[in-house]
Protein backbone atom coordinates (compact mmCIF):
# COMPACT_ATOMS: atom_id res chain seq x y z
CA UNK A 1 0.00 0.00 0.00
CA UNK A 2 1.23 3.18 -0.95
CA UNK A 3 2.09 5.63 1.96
CA UNK A 4 -0.35 8.31 1.14
CA UNK A 5 -3.24 5.55 1.33
CA UNK A 6 -1.96 5.02 5.02
CA UNK A 7 -1.67 8.79 5.63
CA UNK A 8 -5.01 9.24 4.53
CA UNK A 9 -6.74 5.90 6.22
CA UNK A 10 -5.53 7.54 9.61
CA UNK A 11 -6.83 11.23 9.02
CA UNK A 12 -9.10 11.07 11.92
CA UNK A 13 -11.63 13.12 9.45
CA UNK A 14 -11.84 10.38 7.14
CA UNK A 15 -15.59 9.74 7.05
CA UNK A 16 -15.02 6.63 4.55
CA UNK A 17 -12.23 5.29 6.96
CA UNK A 18 -13.17 1.83 7.13
CA UNK A 19 -13.02 1.89 10.98
CA UNK A 20 -15.62 4.10 10.65
CA UNK A 21 -17.96 2.44 8.18
CA UNK A 22 -17.42 -0.26 10.10
CA UNK A 23 -18.71 1.27 13.30
CA UNK A 24 -20.21 4.50 12.56
CA UNK A 25 -21.28 5.02 16.78
CA UNK A 26 -18.20 4.88 18.42
CA UNK A 27 -16.42 8.03 16.09
CA UNK A 28 -19.57 9.87 15.69
CA UNK A 29 -20.65 9.17 19.61
CA UNK A 30 -17.21 10.58 20.21
CA UNK A 31 -17.65 13.53 18.17
CA UNK A 32 -21.23 13.95 19.97
CA UNK A 33 -19.90 14.29 23.19
CA UNK A 34 -17.09 15.95 22.55
CA UNK A 35 -17.67 18.71 19.70
CA UNK A 36 -21.49 18.16 19.09
CA UNK A 37 -21.25 20.95 16.03
CA UNK A 38 -17.69 20.02 14.23
CA UNK A 39 -16.26 21.55 11.09
CA UNK A 40 -14.93 18.55 9.02
CA UNK A 41 -12.20 20.58 7.30
CA UNK A 42 -11.72 17.32 4.87
CA UNK A 43 -15.33 17.28 3.69
CA UNK A 44 -16.04 20.84 4.50
CA UNK A 45 -18.65 20.39 5.72
CA UNK A 46 -20.84 20.71 9.71
CA UNK A 47 -21.50 17.53 11.23
CA UNK A 48 -23.91 17.33 14.12
CA UNK A 49 -24.57 14.70 16.22
CA UNK A 50 -26.63 15.59 19.63
CA UNK A 51 -30.15 14.79 19.31
CA UNK A 52 -31.21 18.16 20.78
CA UNK A 53 -29.46 19.93 18.04
CA UNK A 54 -30.85 17.33 14.96
CA UNK A 55 -34.79 18.29 15.85
CA UNK A 56 -33.79 21.60 16.10
CA UNK A 57 -32.01 21.72 12.66
CA UNK A 58 -34.84 19.77 11.01
CA UNK A 59 -37.33 21.99 12.37
CA UNK A 60 -35.91 25.26 11.33
CA UNK A 61 -36.13 24.41 7.43
CA UNK A 62 -35.92 28.28 7.03
CA UNK A 63 -32.54 28.40 8.03
CA UNK A 64 -31.43 24.95 6.84
CA UNK A 65 -32.00 24.40 3.49
CA UNK A 66 -32.85 21.19 1.60
CA UNK A 67 -32.05 22.45 -1.66
CA UNK A 68 -27.99 21.09 -1.05
CA UNK A 69 -27.19 19.96 -4.80
CA UNK A 70 -28.74 23.12 -6.62
CA UNK A 71 -27.32 25.03 -4.40
CA UNK A 72 -23.57 23.99 -3.35
CA UNK A 73 -21.38 24.65 -6.57
CA UNK A 74 -18.22 22.72 -5.11
CA UNK A 75 -16.96 19.51 -6.61
CA UNK A 76 -17.95 16.06 -5.63
CA UNK A 77 -16.78 14.33 -2.42
CA UNK A 78 -15.07 11.98 -2.52
CA UNK A 79 -13.85 12.91 -5.99
CA UNK A 80 -15.35 11.30 -9.32
CA UNK A 81 -13.25 10.37 -12.71
CA UNK A 82 -12.26 13.70 -14.24
CA UNK A 83 -14.04 12.38 -17.50
CA UNK A 84 -17.30 12.52 -15.93
CA UNK A 85 -17.59 15.99 -14.81
CA UNK A 86 -20.71 16.50 -17.46
CA UNK A 87 -22.26 13.61 -16.38
CA UNK A 88 -22.11 14.87 -12.46
CA UNK A 89 -23.82 18.31 -14.35
CA UNK A 90 -26.43 15.94 -15.15
CA UNK A 91 -26.86 13.89 -12.22
CA UNK A 92 -27.12 17.77 -10.85
CA UNK A 93 -30.16 18.55 -13.09
CA UNK A 94 -31.84 15.80 -12.34
CA UNK A 95 -31.52 15.41 -8.62
CA UNK A 96 -32.49 19.10 -8.12
CA UNK A 97 -36.11 18.39 -9.10
CA UNK A 98 -37.02 15.73 -6.16
CA UNK A 99 -39.12 16.28 -3.78
CA UNK A 100 -36.37 15.93 -0.70
CA UNK A 101 -34.51 18.81 -2.39
CA UNK A 102 -37.15 21.77 -2.74
CA UNK A 103 -37.68 24.66 -0.32
CA UNK A 104 -40.45 25.79 0.85
CA UNK A 105 -43.13 27.52 -0.46
CA UNK A 106 -42.91 25.02 -3.71
CA UNK A 107 -41.86 22.01 -1.49
CA UNK A 108 -45.42 22.44 0.35
CA UNK A 109 -47.79 21.87 -2.41
CA UNK A 110 -45.89 19.40 -3.75
CA UNK A 111 -45.73 17.64 -0.90
CA UNK A 112 -49.46 17.79 -0.50
CA UNK A 113 -49.94 16.26 -4.15
CA UNK A 114 -48.40 12.93 -2.57
CA UNK A 115 -48.79 13.14 0.96
CA UNK A 116 -52.30 11.93 1.11
CA UNK A 117 -50.82 8.62 -1.17
CA UNK A 118 -48.68 7.72 2.28
CA UNK A 119 -50.95 8.49 5.49
CA UNK A 120 -50.66 5.74 8.21
CA UNK A 121 -53.91 4.89 7.23
CA UNK A 122 -53.49 4.96 3.89
CA UNK A 123 -49.91 2.08 4.11
CA UNK A 124 -52.20 0.26 6.51
CA UNK A 125 -54.13 -0.81 3.89
CA UNK A 126 -51.09 -2.41 2.12
CA UNK A 127 -50.05 -4.60 4.96
CA UNK A 128 -52.33 -7.76 3.83
CA UNK A 129 -50.10 -7.30 0.70
CA UNK A 130 -47.11 -6.87 2.28
CA UNK A 131 -47.49 -10.25 4.32
CA UNK A 132 -48.27 -11.83 1.44
CA UNK A 133 -45.30 -11.05 -0.68
CA UNK A 134 -42.91 -11.87 2.93
CA UNK A 135 -44.26 -14.97 3.33
CA UNK A 136 -43.98 -16.11 -0.82
CA UNK A 137 -40.03 -14.98 -0.63
CA UNK A 138 -39.70 -17.07 3.06
CA UNK A 139 -41.54 -19.97 1.59
CA UNK A 140 -38.94 -19.97 -1.12
CA UNK A 141 -36.09 -19.74 1.76
CA UNK A 142 -37.24 -21.51 4.64
CA UNK A 143 -36.59 -25.41 2.91
CA UNK A 144 -33.22 -24.11 2.16
CA UNK A 145 -31.78 -23.70 5.85
CA UNK A 146 -30.15 -20.88 5.21
CA UNK A 147 -30.30 -17.10 3.18
CA UNK A 148 -28.62 -14.14 2.41
CA UNK A 149 -30.97 -11.81 4.33
CA UNK A 150 -30.07 -9.61 1.78
CA UNK A 151 -30.66 -11.29 -1.59
CA UNK A 152 -33.47 -13.27 -0.54
CA UNK A 153 -35.95 -10.84 1.41
CA UNK A 154 -34.45 -7.65 2.17
CA UNK A 155 -33.80 -5.94 -1.29
CA UNK A 156 -36.70 -8.31 -3.31
CA UNK A 157 -39.39 -7.08 -0.60
CA UNK A 158 -38.82 -3.21 -0.88
CA UNK A 159 -38.90 -3.56 -5.06
CA UNK A 160 -42.18 -5.52 -5.22
CA UNK A 161 -43.47 -3.24 -3.30
CA UNK A 162 -42.93 -0.20 -4.92
CA UNK A 163 -42.96 -1.51 -8.32
CA UNK A 164 -46.97 -2.62 -7.20
CA UNK A 165 -47.44 1.37 -6.25
CA UNK A 166 -46.19 2.07 -9.47
CA UNK A 167 -48.53 -0.40 -11.14
CA UNK A 168 -46.24 -2.09 -13.02
CA UNK A 169 -46.50 -5.25 -14.29
CA UNK A 170 -44.72 -8.07 -13.11
CA UNK A 171 -42.63 -9.01 -15.72
CA UNK A 172 -41.40 -6.22 -15.74
CA UNK A 173 -40.08 -5.96 -11.86
CA UNK A 174 -36.69 -7.68 -12.84
CA UNK A 175 -35.53 -4.73 -15.22
CA UNK A 176 -37.15 -2.27 -12.64
CA UNK A 177 -34.94 -4.20 -9.87
CA UNK A 178 -32.04 -3.73 -12.00
CA UNK A 179 -32.50 -0.06 -12.17
CA UNK A 180 -33.03 0.71 -8.89
CA UNK A 181 -29.77 -1.16 -7.72
CA UNK A 182 -27.66 1.89 -10.16
CA UNK A 183 -29.64 4.72 -8.20
CA UNK A 184 -28.33 2.87 -5.24
CA UNK A 185 -24.69 4.76 -6.81
CA UNK A 186 -26.38 8.05 -5.26
CA UNK A 187 -24.56 8.79 -2.40
CA UNK A 188 -21.70 6.17 -2.65
CA UNK A 189 -18.03 6.83 -2.85
CA UNK A 190 -17.06 5.16 -5.76
CA UNK A 191 -14.97 7.63 -8.43
CA UNK A 192 -16.90 6.26 -11.40
CA UNK A 193 -20.49 5.99 -9.49
CA UNK A 194 -21.61 8.92 -12.02
CA UNK A 195 -21.70 6.59 -14.69
CA UNK A 196 -23.86 3.70 -13.18
CA UNK A 197 -25.94 6.49 -11.59
CA UNK A 198 -26.90 7.83 -15.19
CA UNK A 199 -27.51 4.56 -16.48
CA UNK A 200 -30.10 4.09 -13.63
CA UNK A 201 -31.20 7.70 -14.70
CA UNK A 202 -31.79 7.46 -18.07
CA UNK A 203 -33.26 3.97 -17.96
CA UNK A 204 -36.24 5.43 -15.44
CA UNK A 205 -36.96 8.14 -17.64
CA UNK A 206 -37.05 5.84 -20.71
CA UNK A 207 -39.23 3.52 -18.51
CA UNK A 208 -41.47 5.82 -16.84
CA UNK A 209 -42.47 8.64 -20.01
CA UNK A 210 -44.60 6.23 -21.48
CA UNK A 211 -46.28 5.51 -18.13
CA UNK A 212 -47.11 8.83 -17.03
CA UNK A 213 -48.57 9.88 -20.84
CA UNK A 214 -51.07 6.47 -20.52
CA UNK A 215 -51.64 7.75 -17.12
CA UNK A 216 -52.42 11.08 -17.54
CA UNK A 217 -54.95 9.73 -20.25
CA UNK A 218 -56.31 7.26 -18.07
CA UNK A 219 -55.92 7.79 -14.16
CA UNK A 220 -55.84 4.56 -12.29
CA UNK A 221 -54.90 4.40 -8.37
CA UNK A 222 -51.34 3.85 -8.33
CA UNK A 223 -47.96 6.34 -7.70
CA UNK A 224 -47.76 7.46 -11.48
CA UNK A 225 -51.33 8.65 -11.62
CA UNK A 226 -51.03 10.61 -8.46
CA UNK A 227 -47.98 12.50 -9.58
CA UNK A 228 -49.83 12.41 -13.89
CA UNK A 229 -52.82 14.70 -11.62
CA UNK A 230 -50.56 16.64 -9.95
CA UNK A 231 -48.60 17.79 -13.33
CA UNK A 232 -52.25 18.35 -14.94
CA UNK A 233 -53.16 20.76 -11.86
CA UNK A 234 -49.62 22.37 -12.40
CA UNK A 235 -48.03 22.01 -9.50
CA UNK A 236 -45.20 19.21 -10.81
CA UNK A 237 -43.70 19.44 -14.41
CA UNK A 238 -43.14 16.72 -16.31
CA UNK A 239 -39.43 16.16 -16.09
CA UNK A 240 -40.36 16.58 -11.78
CA UNK A 241 -42.78 13.73 -12.36
CA UNK A 242 -40.09 11.55 -13.69
CA UNK A 243 -37.96 12.55 -11.07
CA UNK A 244 -40.14 12.38 -8.27
CA UNK A 245 -41.15 8.32 -9.72
CA UNK A 246 -37.03 7.53 -9.66
CA UNK A 247 -37.09 8.94 -6.34
CA UNK A 248 -40.14 6.79 -5.01
CA UNK A 249 -37.98 4.02 -6.11
CA UNK A 250 -34.78 4.70 -4.98
CA UNK A 251 -35.50 6.33 -1.61
CA UNK A 252 -37.96 2.97 -0.42
CA UNK A 253 -35.03 0.47 -1.91
CA UNK A 254 -32.02 0.73 0.05
CA UNK A 255 -33.50 2.44 3.20
CA UNK A 256 -35.64 -0.59 3.39
CA UNK A 257 -32.98 -3.14 2.54
CA UNK A 258 -31.12 -1.37 5.80
CA UNK A 259 -34.09 -1.98 8.17
CA UNK A 260 -34.41 -5.47 7.36
CA UNK A 261 -31.09 -6.72 7.14
CA UNK A 262 -29.67 -3.57 10.17
CA UNK A 263 -32.36 -4.83 12.49
CA UNK A 264 -32.36 -8.53 12.13
CA UNK A 265 -28.68 -8.34 12.78
CA UNK A 266 -29.41 -6.54 15.71
CA UNK A 267 -31.76 -9.52 16.77
CA UNK A 268 -28.89 -11.87 15.92
CA UNK A 269 -26.72 -10.13 18.45
CA UNK A 270 -29.42 -10.16 20.93
CA UNK A 271 -31.05 -13.56 21.44
CA UNK A 272 -32.96 -12.19 24.60
CA UNK A 273 -34.66 -9.43 22.56
CA UNK A 274 -35.31 -11.78 19.86
CA UNK A 275 -37.00 -14.14 22.48
CA UNK A 276 -39.16 -10.99 23.99
CA UNK A 277 -40.33 -10.78 20.34
CA UNK A 278 -40.83 -14.23 20.05
CA UNK A 279 -43.18 -14.51 23.09
CA UNK A 280 -45.87 -12.35 21.28
CA UNK A 281 -45.07 -11.43 17.75
CA UNK A 282 -48.24 -10.38 17.03
CA UNK A 283 -48.02 -7.66 19.82
CA UNK A 284 -44.49 -6.63 20.56
CA UNK A 285 -43.46 -6.27 16.48
CA UNK A 286 -44.37 -2.31 16.58
CA UNK A 287 -42.09 -1.67 19.39
CA UNK A 288 -39.40 -3.74 18.17
CA UNK A 289 -39.80 -2.32 14.87
CA UNK A 290 -39.12 1.11 16.26
CA UNK A 291 -36.06 0.06 18.26
CA UNK A 292 -34.79 -1.49 15.15
CA UNK A 293 -34.66 1.88 13.35
CA UNK A 294 -33.41 3.78 16.24
CA UNK A 295 -30.59 1.07 17.32
CA UNK A 296 -28.99 0.38 13.71
CA UNK A 297 -30.97 3.11 11.38
CA UNK A 298 -31.43 2.63 7.71
CA UNK A 299 -30.22 6.31 7.15
CA UNK A 300 -26.91 7.26 9.25
CA UNK A 301 -27.06 11.08 7.78
CA UNK A 302 -28.53 13.63 5.48
CA UNK A 303 -27.72 17.26 4.28
CA UNK A 304 -28.60 20.62 4.35
CA UNK A 305 -27.08 24.21 3.52
CA UNK A 306 -27.33 27.26 5.41
CA UNK A 307 -29.84 29.76 4.15
CA UNK A 308 -28.38 32.21 6.63
CA UNK A 309 -25.69 32.83 9.15
CA UNK A 310 -26.94 31.18 12.43
CA UNK A 311 -24.86 30.81 15.70
CA UNK A 312 -25.07 27.53 17.64
CA UNK A 313 -23.21 25.76 20.47
CA UNK A 314 -20.42 29.12 20.13
CA UNK A 315 -20.35 28.18 16.05
CA UNK A 316 -20.85 30.24 13.50
CA UNK A 317 -22.29 28.44 10.44
CA UNK A 318 -21.91 30.63 7.14
CA UNK A 319 -24.48 30.82 4.18
CA UNK A 320 -23.72 28.41 1.91
CA UNK A 321 -22.12 26.15 5.02
CA UNK A 322 -23.12 22.79 4.00
CA UNK A 323 -24.24 20.77 7.21
CA UNK A 324 -24.44 16.85 8.02
CA UNK A 325 -26.83 15.47 10.61
CA UNK A 326 -26.33 12.00 11.66
CA UNK A 327 -29.33 10.34 13.25
CA UNK A 328 -27.06 7.26 13.58
CA UNK A 329 -25.42 9.52 16.19
CA UNK A 330 -28.72 11.32 17.78
CA UNK A 331 -30.04 7.86 17.95
CA UNK A 332 -27.21 6.75 20.78
CA UNK A 333 -27.33 10.62 22.97
CA UNK A 334 -27.76 9.51 26.09
CA UNK A 335 -29.64 12.92 27.16
CA UNK A 336 -32.69 11.60 24.66
CA UNK A 337 -32.23 8.14 25.15
CA UNK A 338 -31.86 5.88 28.91
CA UNK A 339 -29.18 3.08 27.93
CA UNK A 340 -28.82 4.36 24.72
CA UNK A 341 -26.22 1.37 23.23
CA UNK A 342 -28.72 -1.52 24.57
CA UNK A 343 -31.38 -2.92 22.32
CA UNK A 344 -34.40 -2.69 23.90
CA UNK A 345 -37.19 -3.64 21.79
CA UNK A 346 -39.86 -2.84 24.62
CA UNK A 347 -38.62 0.99 24.59
CA UNK A 348 -40.92 3.41 25.06
CA UNK A 349 -41.25 6.53 24.31
CA UNK A 350 -38.62 6.05 21.58
CA UNK A 351 -38.10 9.45 20.06
CA UNK A 352 -35.38 8.69 17.18
CA UNK A 353 -34.78 10.76 14.46
CA UNK A 354 -34.31 7.52 11.56
CA UNK A 355 -36.76 9.31 9.47
CA UNK A 356 -35.97 13.10 10.08
CA UNK A 357 -38.36 15.46 11.83
CA UNK A 358 -39.94 18.83 10.80
CA UNK A 359 -41.54 19.74 7.06
CA UNK A 360 -39.50 17.02 5.36
CA UNK A 361 -40.05 14.12 7.39
CA UNK A 362 -39.89 10.68 5.30
CA UNK A 363 -42.75 10.50 2.93
CA UNK A 364 -42.48 6.70 3.74
CA UNK A 365 -42.19 6.48 6.63
CA UNK A 366 -44.96 4.52 7.44
CA UNK A 367 -44.61 2.42 4.48
CA UNK A 368 -41.37 1.33 6.23
CA UNK A 369 -42.79 0.97 9.39
CA UNK A 370 -45.22 -1.81 7.81
CA UNK A 371 -42.52 -3.59 5.91
CA UNK A 372 -40.69 -3.97 8.79
CA UNK A 373 -43.12 -5.27 10.92
CA UNK A 374 -44.28 -7.66 8.79
CA UNK A 375 -40.89 -8.93 8.16
CA UNK A 376 -39.63 -8.80 12.01
CA UNK A 377 -43.35 -11.13 12.74
CA UNK A 378 -42.66 -13.32 10.29
CA UNK A 379 -39.16 -14.19 11.01
CA UNK A 380 -40.00 -14.64 15.02
CA UNK A 381 -43.16 -16.85 13.92
CA UNK A 382 -40.69 -19.14 11.73
CA UNK A 383 -37.36 -19.13 13.32
CA UNK A 384 -36.84 -20.02 16.97
CA UNK A 385 -32.83 -19.01 16.19
CA UNK A 386 -30.86 -17.31 13.16
CA UNK A 387 -27.54 -17.59 13.28
CA UNK A 388 -24.91 -15.69 11.72
CA UNK A 389 -22.84 -17.81 8.78
CA UNK A 390 -19.61 -15.54 9.11
CA UNK A 391 -18.60 -12.25 11.41
CA UNK A 392 -17.22 -11.11 8.19
CA UNK A 393 -19.77 -8.35 7.64
CA UNK A 394 -19.34 -5.53 5.26
CA UNK A 395 -20.99 -2.50 4.90
CA UNK A 396 -21.12 0.12 1.79
CA UNK A 397 -18.65 2.80 1.35
CA UNK A 398 -21.22 5.68 2.11
CA UNK A 399 -21.60 8.78 4.64
CA UNK A 400 -25.31 8.36 4.26
CA UNK A 401 -26.47 4.86 4.30
CA UNK A 402 -26.01 2.37 6.83
CA UNK A 403 -25.98 -0.74 4.33
CA UNK A 404 -24.78 -4.24 4.72
CA UNK A 405 -23.35 -6.25 1.32
CA UNK A 406 -24.80 -9.46 2.90
CA UNK A 407 -26.11 -11.02 5.72
CA UNK A 408 -25.85 -14.78 5.65
CA UNK A 409 -27.79 -16.79 7.83
CA UNK A 410 -28.62 -20.30 8.96
CA UNK A 411 -31.35 -21.75 11.04
CA UNK A 412 -32.28 -25.51 11.89
CA UNK B 1 -71.37 18.78 18.40
CA UNK B 2 -68.04 19.84 19.85
CA UNK B 3 -65.07 17.82 19.78
CA UNK B 4 -62.13 17.07 21.60
CA UNK B 5 -58.90 17.51 19.43
CA UNK B 6 -55.16 16.47 20.95
CA UNK B 7 -51.90 16.06 19.84
CA UNK B 8 -49.30 13.43 21.26
CA UNK B 9 -45.99 15.87 21.73
CA UNK B 10 -44.25 12.33 21.64
CA UNK B 11 -44.93 11.96 18.38
CA UNK B 12 -45.52 14.93 16.21
CA UNK B 13 -42.48 15.92 14.40
CA UNK B 14 -43.50 19.16 13.10
CA UNK B 15 -44.45 18.00 9.87
CA UNK B 16 -46.91 20.57 9.52
CA UNK B 17 -49.89 18.57 7.78
CA UNK B 18 -52.02 18.95 10.17
CA UNK B 19 -51.82 23.53 10.13
CA UNK B 20 -51.64 23.05 6.13
CA UNK B 21 -55.18 21.56 6.18
CA UNK B 22 -56.95 22.79 9.12
CA UNK B 23 -55.11 26.49 9.94
CA UNK B 24 -57.70 27.61 12.25
CA UNK B 25 -57.66 24.28 14.64
CA UNK B 26 -53.71 23.53 14.28
CA UNK B 27 -50.80 25.78 15.11
CA UNK B 28 -47.21 25.16 15.98
CA UNK B 29 -45.65 26.46 19.30
CA UNK B 30 -42.52 27.85 20.13
CA UNK B 31 -40.99 24.02 19.64
CA UNK B 32 -42.44 23.89 16.14
CA UNK B 33 -45.08 20.77 17.73
CA UNK B 34 -48.73 21.14 16.31
CA UNK B 35 -51.07 22.30 19.59
CA UNK B 36 -54.54 22.26 18.74
CA UNK B 37 -55.97 25.96 19.49
CA UNK B 38 -59.77 25.77 18.54
CA UNK B 39 -61.25 22.49 17.80
CA UNK B 40 -64.16 24.40 16.41
CA UNK B 41 -62.29 26.24 13.95
CA UNK B 42 -63.36 24.47 11.14
CA UNK B 43 -65.90 21.85 10.02
CA UNK B 44 -65.48 18.13 11.95
CA UNK B 45 -64.29 16.35 8.22
CA UNK B 46 -61.73 18.95 7.75
CA UNK B 47 -60.24 18.43 11.32
CA UNK B 48 -60.58 14.45 10.58
CA UNK B 49 -58.69 14.60 7.57
CA UNK B 50 -56.33 17.00 9.25
CA UNK B 51 -55.88 14.44 11.51
CA UNK B 52 -55.93 11.12 9.30
CA UNK B 53 -52.95 12.81 7.59
CA UNK B 54 -50.75 12.86 10.40
CA UNK B 55 -47.13 10.95 9.10
CA UNK B 56 -47.08 10.05 12.62
CA UNK B 57 -50.64 9.40 13.69
CA UNK B 58 -50.16 12.28 17.12
CA UNK B 59 -53.84 13.48 16.31
CA UNK B 60 -56.39 11.86 18.44
CA UNK B 61 -60.19 13.51 17.94
CA UNK B 62 -62.80 12.80 20.09
CA UNK B 63 -66.55 13.73 20.18
CA UNK B 64 -66.68 15.62 23.41
CA UNK B 65 -70.44 15.31 24.04
CA UNK B 66 -70.29 12.09 23.86
CA UNK B 67 -66.42 10.63 24.35
CA UNK B 68 -66.75 8.79 21.36
CA UNK B 69 -63.41 8.47 19.82
CA UNK B 70 -63.59 9.52 16.45
CA UNK B 71 -59.99 9.39 15.04
CA UNK B 72 -57.92 6.77 15.43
Amino acid sequence: MASSEVAAAADPEDLFAPEVIADPYTYFGRLRETDPVHWNPRAEMWVLTRHEDLVWLLRHHELFSSAVISTDRRPPHPPIDAADGPLFEEVRAFRSDQLVEKDRPPHQSMRAAVHEYFTPQAMEAWRPFVRRAVAELLDEAEPQGRMDVLEALAAPLPVRVITQMMGVPEEDRDHLRDLADKLLYINRGEPDRMRHLMEGIDGMIEYVSPRVDERAESPADDFISVLAQAENDGVFTRHQVLVNTALLLFAGHETTMNLICNGTLAFIRNPGEWERLRADPEGAVRLATEECLRFDPPVKSTQRIAAEDVERRGKVIRKGDRLRWFMAAANRDPRAFEDPDRFDVGRQPNTHVSFGAGIHYCLGASLARVEGQEVFRALAERFAELRLETEELEYSPSVQFRSLTSLPVAWD
Amino acid sequence: MPLRVTVDHDLCVGNGQCVFLAPEVFRHNENRQSEAVDPAGAPRERVLQAASSCPTGAIAVVDATTDETLFP
